[in-house]
């Protein structure tokens, strides 16, 4: 079923490739940029969108940001009612209120691609592309214990209350289990860095002895940094965040390795693999379906050009 | 009406004491609030088909006794007696189930729902559970109609006149079948012809058997209505008797608690002062058109007319607050008045009719609404608390207000210590020319005493004063000269001798064309 | 009724009011709370973080109370701080071209933050006064406006202070006289002066007129627009003040800057004792629930007592306490 509405579509896209009325329309619906990595996201989802559309010249995009699940169910409707969409690319803002939505969109014919948050029910989308939060919590941990063959003392930052965050809460845990590292404390910052600021003043004046932080978000890793150094107390420990943001990969690019000596990827450009992966199923024929898991890297000084956007505001 | 007299007679006559069980009565009752104790040891009996007026000066206890009897407060000692049993009314909602329904003087109108919506406000009519908006229509309808008014059911309460929302508060208490209905100053703010329609409505009630209780400090109405008249004063009873053995000069004795002097102090006519102020061709929105009038250093001018033609809105727009086109001159001068405060700073203060809603902050102490319109005068920066307590001093014996605490909230004060207070922060902006709207409403005959008497005084030490009153008495009894007015015009000015009811009336009524060079 | 004059009659003798102690035990109640839970509780650098922190919200909290006394409410604050240091940081990041790493840079970005705060109450406060539109549905609006301007200048992300200009700026956060963090004592003198000017002037006494009936206060010749635009207006200038204090913390402002500051600085006002719909404010009050607010999450932070996700429920708990203790003498008869 799905491969044959490949086929249809390669076909029609190859039997007429510059009539105006074969457009191929790929609507994009995306939560819009509340906090750092979602605005990464945003960022390299335009990019990609405007890269693709000055290629090729009969694929056309309809993007949409959402400041909640609700309106971004109402985009998706919309994109539906007015666009006639041939695909859709989308980031759930959370699984259970999309999927019901999502799947009619599927129900309708149309090509679906899900980025980052799977839907509650299997089997709906064409191609899933993912970042690989067990592994961003299982590499954090690993570096600990490489950094802390004696074990030691630290605390944790967590994010907002999500499956996301238990995922690397628990993978961290279990990374590190049996290695004698013993976490003090765990806070929720919700991946802000005023939150995070405050958690890490009260984690400071709660224990003497902190020999590490995993702040587990770059965003938060500022804050936590802030506190740190307010307290006066960088020669004690070290703090690993996450995410990539570019700020902290630039310190890395430096060898400004004192206090963050490593961060662990979750690449916000996700979006544009899913969007470019979405495109390459119409442009070429390609087997694109799939599931597709970008894997979480630790960068250290050694790598850290490579996962360096200047340009990105993450 | 002469029938309904004579129902009462009998019904009098039925209820002689002793013989017929009181619907409602107090026993020994006694109210205090904290250290302040307002009642004491009060006996009172309501009879059904019975007119009682309850009278009393501001702060002899009325307002709480009514309360004490519809379940709004509770009895500090004593029993209520319902039908001879006692109860215990947990609100003025259990009391109105029991058949007890009070009219608020503050009325209970929600002010956002219509005229209609408001008289069954939480008594709506269902037809299952649907609202049964046909049969609330016809109902609401049948009771304006008996009520003489043409109220519009469909109107929103926060449009509608001061007079209108007390039929409309009738109106409602009418559709709650009371047995008993309890009026706190019901005709305060009507007219002579409206009160007379809210009489024959209380004849019509008492016919049926209703027993009827109400305040009012209009003396002639007590006597006209009233059945058993109780006098209050300073928490305690002074005398209960049949209204027909009293007069009223007694009535009025027996509150004050001393014999009455002269209601008004004689009249000191100015003697061709200066005009302080000329007035003319003012035009005040759609209320108030063209009018033209002087007043002289020194002089008491009236000002008359219906409730509504538009008396207090030529004042307001003098004042600038409301928008207003005219020559205004002051001391020969002319002046441009846009807001509250250049007519401050022309000397001019305003004291306006409606109290509670422009003239007081309620919930704010005494000292705060003193001093508010006269504040630059005690600010250096900062206020001068010091100083605004010595005008408080001052105030509180120049203008005899009796407050139980100085930190009392202005809410808590009778009526007459709000109108003194009033007085008195106007009186500390200091103004050459005072403008008094309704000067004695809703107050006790020794409170009206005190302000006529500073009225004249204010006039002897040279300032000008304007009155405005609906009661003829008053504009008789204070006035120098009289303007009436009528449908937004100068209808005619009366001075001298021809300051008299039958006058006034003519040309309020339109009956005469004023002659406009009378004074 | 009656209990309104049961009350002012207490008020008058020398028994206890609840309603003007209530806020004030319960902060003591939670000093000693966090004393017994943890050592460091009391401790100079704990005392310091918590007072610090809370000087953001206190100083809006101080502006608010007179908003909220004259009878209005503004929800845009949060957003119009994360937009102010958006500005501020963007005009800093502009000038140090031209002035170099210097504290004149600093200065400018000061009075950028005060000037585009000033220019932000007196939107509000106009539309307010000037074209009739309900308090809540203008600052409603504009709280979005706000919101989405800085995330458009962020372009989505972070917009951050160049790295030297943060280490010369960061002593404005972190340093102060004799051991007292500077926005401490920012928070402090505000504080005195909103105690002042609340109790003191005509400007505070006009404001709870306006609150407490609008046609008095015309009737009695005060300039009710003005007042009521001037509420904003302060409001504005104070959330630039808070600004200037917040941006060499982190050198950095993004759209989740400031989230949710109004409501905190709002339910700071109320546990203080000043009246929702106005007509009664109280500086000082407002002060203590502050505290109340920053000490809760200070102390849960410091003891393991709860699940953190709980950490929202005990707060709101607290609030709501603290507003009951107050109001409870209106619900005896």
């Amino acid at each position: 079923m799905q491969f044959r509405h490949f086929i249809g579509a390669t076909a029609v896209a190859l039997a007429l490739p510059v009539a105006a009325a074969a457009q191929t329309v790929i609507g994009v619906s995306i939560p819009a940029a509340t906090h750092g990595w979602a605005g990464g996201m945003n960022f390299h989802t335009r990019e990609a969108i405007e890269r693709l559309e000055a290629t090729y010249s009969d694929l056309d995009f309809v993007l949409a940001t959402a400041s909640d699940p609700g309106k971004q169910v109402n985009d998706i409707e919309d994109m539906v009612a007015t666009r006639n969409i041939d695909a859709l690319v989308v980031l759930p803002f959370e699984s259970e209120p999309l999927t019901g939505p999502v799947k009619r969109v599927k129900e309708s014919g149309a090509w679906v691609t899900v980025i980052d948050r799977g839907l509650s029910e299997d089997g709906i989308e064409d191609l899933y592309v993912a970042g690989d939060n067990p592994g961003f919590g299982r590499v954090a941990g690993e570096y600990f214990v490489e950094q802390m063959p004696d074990g030691g003392n630290i605390v944790v930052l967590r994010g907002i209350p999500t499956t996301i965050d238990n995922e690397r809460v628990e993978a961290f845990q279990a990374a590190i289990e049996g290695s004698g590292i013993e976490i003090l404390d765990m806070e929720h910052g919700n991946w802000n860095r005023d939150d995070a600021f405050t958690v890490m003043q009260d984690f400071l004046s709660k224990y003497p002895d902190i020999d590490a932080v995993w702040a587990s978000d770059d965003d938060m890793a500022v804050g936590v940094l802030a506190a740190i150094d307010q307290a006066d107390r960088s020669d004690e420990m070290w703090v690993l965040g996450g995410a990539g943001m570019k700020e902290m990969i630039k310190r890395l690019v430096d060898g400004d390795t004192d206090m963050v000596p490593a961060n662990v990827t979750y690449p916000p450009s996700m979006a544009a693999t899913a969007i470019e992966l979405t495109a390459l199923n119409y442009v070429s024929n390609a087997p694109v379906s799939g599931d597709f898991i970008i894997g979480s890297v630790l960068i250290t000084p050694e790598n850290a050009e490579k996962y360096y956007y200047p340009d990105s505001p993450f | 009406m002469e029938m309904s007299a004579a129902l009462a007679e009998d019904r009098r006559t039925d209820a002689a004491p002793g013989e017929a069980t009181p619907v409602l009565a107090l026993e020994n009752v006694s109210r205090a609030f904290g250290p302040v104790q307002v009642l004491f040891d009060l006996d009172f009996d309501l009879r059904a088909g019975e007119v009682h007026a309850l009278i009393g000066e501001n702060g002899a206890g009325k307002s709480t006794t009514m309360k004490i009897l519809a379940g709004y407060l509770a009895a500090s000692e004593g029993r209520i007696l319902l039908d001879g049993r006692p109860v215990t009314f947990a609100s003025g909602e259990a009391a109105e189930d029991s058949g007890v329904v009070m009219i608020h003087q503050e009325f209970n109108l929600a002010p956002q729902l219509t005229v209609e919506q408001n008289i069954f406000l939480g008594r709506e009519l269902k037809r299952g559970w649907r609202l049964d908006h046909k049969r609330m229509r016809a109902t609401t309808l049948e009771l304006l109609a008996a009520l003489e008014t043409h109220i519009d059911p469909r109107a929103t309460v926060a449009d509608i006149s001061v007079p209108e929302k007390q039929m409309v508060e009738i109106a409602k208490a009418l559709s709650r079948d009371a047995r008993v209905l309890i009026m706190d100053e019901p005709t305060a703010s009507l007219t002579s012809r409206e009160a007379e329609i809210l009489f024959r409505q209380v004849e019509r009630l008492r016919a049926k058997g209703t027993a009827i209780l109400f305040t009012s400090h209009k003396l002639d109405e007590v006597k006209r209505i009233a059945d058993q008249v109780t006098v209050l004063r300073d928490g305690k009873r002074v005398l209960t008797a049949p209204a027909e053995e009293l007069t009223e000069n007694a009535m009025a004795e027996a509150m004050v608690g001393r014999e009455l002097s002269d209601l008004f102090p004689p009249k000191t006519p100015a003697d061709d002062g200066d005009t302080v102020l000329r007035v003319s061709d003012l035009t005040v929105g759609d209320d108030v058109r063209g009018v033209s009038f002087d007043l002289r250093r020194g002089e008491i001018l009236g000002f008359a007319g219906l409730v509504g033609s538009g008396r207090t809105e030529v004042m307001e727009g003098l004042i600038g607050a409301r928008q207003a086109s005219g020559r205004i001159e002051v001391n020969g001068a002319p002046v441009q008045i846009r807001s509250v405060e250049d007519a401050r700073a022309a000397g001019i203060a305003y004291l306006t009719e409606d109290r509670k809603e422009r003239g007081l902050l309620l919930n704010q102490s005494m000292r705060q609404n003193l001093t508010l319109l006269a504040l630059p005068k005690f600010t250096n920066v900062l206020i001068d608390g010091r100083a605004e307590e010595a005008a408080l001093d001052r105030s509180i014996e120049e203008f005899d207000i009796r407050a139980p605490t100085r930190n009392m909230l202005v809410g808590n004060l009778s009526g007459g210590n709000q109108q003194k207070l009033l007085l008195a922060k106007i009186m500390l902006a200091d103004p050459q020319i005072v403008i008094i709207d309704e000067p004695t409403r809703g107050i006790d005959i020794g409170t009206k005493q005190q302000i006529y008497h500073f009225i004249h005084r204010l006039a002897d030490a040279g300032k000008s004063v304007i009155v405005i009153s609906s009661e003829m008495t008053e504009v008789i009894g204070i006035a120098d000269r009289v303007v009436v007015m009528r449908q937004g015009r100068v209808a005619g000015e009366l001075s001298g001798a021809d300051v008299n009811e039958d006058k006034i009336v003519r040309l309020a009524m339109g009956l005469d064309r004023g002659d406009r060079d009378n004074g | 009724m009656a209990n309104v004059t049961a009350n002012t009659a207490r008020r008058g003798g020398l028994r206890v009011d609840i309603r003007v102690l209530g806020p004030i035990v319960a902060l003591i109640a939670l000093v000693i709370v966090g004393a017994l839970m943890n050592a460091n509780f009391l401790s100079y650098g704990n005392v310091t973080n918590v007072l610090a922190r809370s000087a953001f919200i206190g100083i809006i909290a101080v502006g608010m109370t007179f908003v909220i006394t004259a009878g209005g409410l503004d929800l845009s604050v949060g957003s119009m701080a994360a937009f102010i240091a958006g500005v501020m940081i963007l005009v800093m990041n502009a000038l140090i071209p031209t002035f170099g790493i210097s504290w004149a840079v600093i200065l400018l970005g000061m009075a950028t933050s005060l000037i585009v705060g000033m220019a932000a109450g007196l939107f509000n406060g106009l539309l307010i006064t000037k074209a009739r539109i309900e308090a809540f549905i203008v600052t409603l609006g504009s709280m979005g406006i706000f919101r989405s301007l800085v995330t458009w200048l962020a372009d989505g992300g972070t917009i951050s202070l160049d790295f030297e200009m943060r280490e010369l700026y960061r002593p404005v956060y972190y340093d102060g006289i004799l051991g007292v963090a500077w926005p401490i004592i920012v928070f402090a003198v505000v504080a005195i002066l909103g105690e002042i000017a609340m109790r003191h002037t005509s400007f505070g006494r006009h404001c709870a007129a306006i609150g407490s009936n609008e046609q008095v206060a015309r009737f009695s010749a005060v300039h009710v627009d003005r007042v009521r635009a001037a509420t904003y207006v302060l409001l504005g200038i104070l959330v630039g003040l808070a600004t200037i204090m917040y941006v060499p913390r982190l050198g950095s402002a993004s759209s989740s800057t400031g989230v949710l500051w109004e409501l905190e600085a709002i339910a700071a006002v109320i546990i203080g004792g000043t009246v929702l719909k106005g007509g009664f404010g109280r500086v000082w009050g407002t002060v203590v629930g502050v505290l109340i607010l920053s000490l809760i999450g200070n102390i849960l932070n410091l003891t393991d007592l709860v699940s953190p996700y709980l950490n929202g429920a005990i707060q709101g708990v607290i609030i709501i306490l603290a507003v009951v203790l107050q109001r409870q003498k209106k619900a005896d008869r």
